[in-house]
């Protein structure tokens, strides 16, 4: 109980992805989670907060940018890396959102493709429209 | 002068309508026309000449989307052999 309530506590410094803990609570789980609901605490090592987006979606969102961006095959590329920081400008963004579209073959809408900033969001945003449409 | 997000939205606009294209080549084409006219102009100041380059992409736009519609009405019958994986 002592390391649930540890867990606990991380959560609520990470405020703001509070909406996508309310997301995560109601989508189905693909996560062999605790069976207590709240915590998805069995994952909270691999990734700061969110367990929204599976690993293997992050992991394609990556070789996306990689290969967008020219980056050699070993530069570590973590799920809170920004685009930017990668050196990527506006246009490079734009191209990495039409690359990821087709690749998951969604319809990423104007709004949200202004907000990417990180894989974690590109990957997260990626499995919520995959989810909502019903994939062909 | 025209904004920064003005600029994106015009280029996100001219990737998707070219997206649409049935031909493999008009399709390359106009993604790769499109990104290298951007980048081109990436580093432009002058509000005159900004304006200018967004006034042309937006007209290119246009053109885009009228000859998607003829394309559509008689689209490819096979697969052009870029598009098939080996």
């Amino acid at each position: 109980m002592a390391s649930l309530s540890t867990t606990s506590l991380s959560f609520k410094a990470s405020s703001i992805k509070s909406t996508r803990i309310s997301q995560v609570l109601r989508k189905p789980s693909s996560f062999q989670s605790i069976s207590f609901g709240r915590f998805q605490s069995s994952k909270s090592l691999r990734l700061q907060i969110s367990c929204a987006a599976k690993p293997e979606t992050v992991q394609k969102v990556s070789d996306i940018v990689k290969e967008q961006l020219a980056l050699s095959a070993d530069t570590a590329l973590t799920a809170e890396s920004k685009f930017s920081a990668l050196g990527a400008d506006s246009l490079d963004t734009v191209e990495i959102v039409m690359a990821l579209e087709e690749k998951f073959n969604i319809s990423v809408e104007e709004a949200d493709a202004q907000n990417i900033t990180t894989i974690q969001e590109a990957a997260d945003l990626i499995e919520d429209l995959v989810q909502k449409k019903p994939a062909a | 002068m025209v904004a920064k997000c003005q600029v994106i939205s015009l280029c996100r606009s001219l990737l998707r309508a070219g997206c649409k294209y049935p031909d493999y080549n008009i399709r390359e084409y106009t993604k790769r026309r499109t990104l290298d006219g951007f980048r081109m102009n990436k580093n432009l100041t002058d509000p005159s000449k900004v304006n200018d380059a967004y006034a042309e992409g937006k007209e290119q736009l246009e053109v885009v989307e009228r000859v998607l519609k003829v394309y559509l009405a008689y689209p490819p019958k096979t697969k052009n052999i870029m598009e098939l994986k080996v």
